[in-house]
């Protein structure tokens, strides 16, 4: 993915391989990707808590916790971002895959 | 949402009983000590402690039977069992017969040893996920060293008919391994009566111990490698580990406030019953199959079968990813089940589910009606609000 001059590469599953090059352009452009027109100020608060929370802890947050601390339903952050908290905002927010048992 | 629902009791059984979080501290508090590797009081009383937990399970998988008590040897959980199991019997060149409904902790251990020369055969069940034992028989080479086979899915809950396949690898003379993960405490397993040589358990689940413990009974008649080595706090001067049960299998310090916990977890099952257990997991999960049956835009996995099954269900929600699924049911409902293809990659493959894999619910003896009928509720409000 080109993002301005910065070739981004990403993984088979579309999530960032070299997460520290992640960019505000970035996130919009892997936004569009993720079929999302627009990011709005939900869009921003959700991905810069999940940024910020796993440039703390080597993790994405539990949806709980961002639901807790951004004040929404997990409906809504659905809403926003089609592919799920796990998909979706992790690589808006530019995280790498997530662990799962999948 | 404070209130959980926890309904991964496959994955571990949770809350453990009060005795078991007791024993582990007390024992551990008053006998901490290395067990068996002096002559010391609460040496000596902590390998009693241990010895006496492994007299209850080898008597536990062996009723009636007069087996050596040291061949139930102790390891930190089914997984390691399996290891010691499969890397112990089959070697380059020996094949290995075992099927789709396996956990990853076959799989792998399998899959490494063709790596190493060795040749395996997965055997297919049926479309509800029992398997016929005239196809493991029909697998069964001149080479065949071993037959694993899981006694109950932890994906569907399907339990198959090992006292069958037992007697097909007595006709065959091929020792038969049973992976009792989903079933140890919760269904009766006569090791004698259904032919298996090395029964793996972990403790965690529905023996209610803690994690890090589980183990291996193998049978009086059954051989297997040594393939750890180390201490075992008795003749310290021979140079090779040593070939007597249970240090030909166990090498190092064991999990002592495990076993301790382990312990208490056996006292709680002969006190409620495993049978009660047994049928009160069943009521519920007959309860929420009937709930969810018939949802619109749930589909249930595996047998809807109440016999031969443990209470455990696998389910999709129409257009919805599993996982979503599970985060809702989680965030919302506080509902705690286990989505994915939960290790066991091959019956999802079978059945269809990959790559996503199926939302599990999983009963335990500590869910109640009210847990069920908040389940079916979850569900139901989740798959009507289902993208188009």
């Amino acid at each position: 993915m080109k993002v301005g001059e910065l070739d981004i590469e990403l993984d088979q599953d579309g999530f960032m391989k070299a997460p520290e090059l992640w960019s505000r352009d970035v996130a919009f452009a892997i936004a569009g990707d993720e079929g999302i027109d627009e990011m709005s100020e939900d869009h921003w608060r959700v991905v810069e808590f999940i940024r910020g929370y796993w440039q703390e802890h080597d993790q994405a947050p539990a949806v709980r916790l961002i639901c807790k601390e951004i004040g929404v339903g997990v409906r809504q952050i659905y809403k926003l971002f089609a592919s799920g908290p796990a998909r979706g905002a992790c690589r808006v927010a530019g995280l790498p895959k997530p662990d799962g048992c999948v | 949402m404070d209130r959980i629902i926890y309904m991964d009791n496959a994955a571990t059984s949770f809350p453990k009983p009060d005795a078991v979080h007791d024993a582990v501290r007390d024992f551990y508090k008053v006998n901490g000590v290395n067990p068996g590797r002096s002559g010391c009081d609460l040496a000596v009383a902590a390998e009693e402690m241990i010895h006496g937990t492994r007299k209850r399970l080898s008597a536990f998988f062996n009723p009636g039977a007069t087996t050596d008590p040291n061949r139930l040897v102790f390891t930190l959980n089914a997984t390691m069992s399996l290891n010691l199991v499969i890397n112990g019997v089959v070697g380059p060149g020996d094949h290995v017969v075992t099927t789709l409904l396996e956990h990853n902790s076959v799989i792998r251990p399998v899959n490494h040893r063709v790596l190493e020369g060795a040749e395996a055969t997965y055997v297919a069940p049926d479309a509800e996920g029992y398997l016929d034992p005239e196809e493991i028989r029909k697998a069964i080479r001149k080479t065949t060293k071993l037959v694993v086979v899981n006694h109950g899915s932890n994906v569907t809950g399907v339990v198959q008919d090992i006292a069958a396949i037992g007697a097909v690898c007595r006709d065959e003379g091929v020792p038969l391994a049973v992976d009792s993960a989903q079933t140890a405490g919760v269904l009766p397993l006569d090791m004698k009566a259904c032919n298996i040589a090395f029964l793996t358990f972990t403790g965690h689940k529905g023996l209610f111990g803690p994690t890090g413990t589980g183990g291996i009974c193998v049978a009086d008649d059954a051989e297997i490698r040594g393939t750890i080595y180390g201490g075992t706090g008795v003749r310290s001067a021979v140079p090779y580990h040593l070939e007597e049960y249970p240090y030909r299998l166990e090498a190092g310090t064991q999990n002592l406030a495990g076993i301790a916990g382990l312990r208490a977890g056996l006292d709680f099952i002969e006190q409620r019953g495993r049978q009660a257990i047994y049928e009160h997991e069943m009521g519920l999960f007959t309860r929420l199959q009937e709930g969810l049956d018939g949802v619109k835009g749930v589909k249930l996995w595996g047998t809807k079968r109440l016999d031969a099954r443990v209470a455990t269900l696998s389910m999709t929600v129409e257009n919805y990813d599993a996982s979503d699924v599970g985060t809702i049911l989680d965030v919302e409902y506080g509902i705690q089940t286990r989505t994915g293809l939960h290790c066991a990659p091959l019956i999802h493959e079978h059945h269809g589910t990959v790559p996503r894999g199926t939302i599990r619910m999983s009963v335990g003896p500590f869910n109640t009606e009210e847990h069920i009928d908040t389940a079916i509720r979850a569900v139901t409000e989740i798959a009507a609000d289902r993208p188009a």
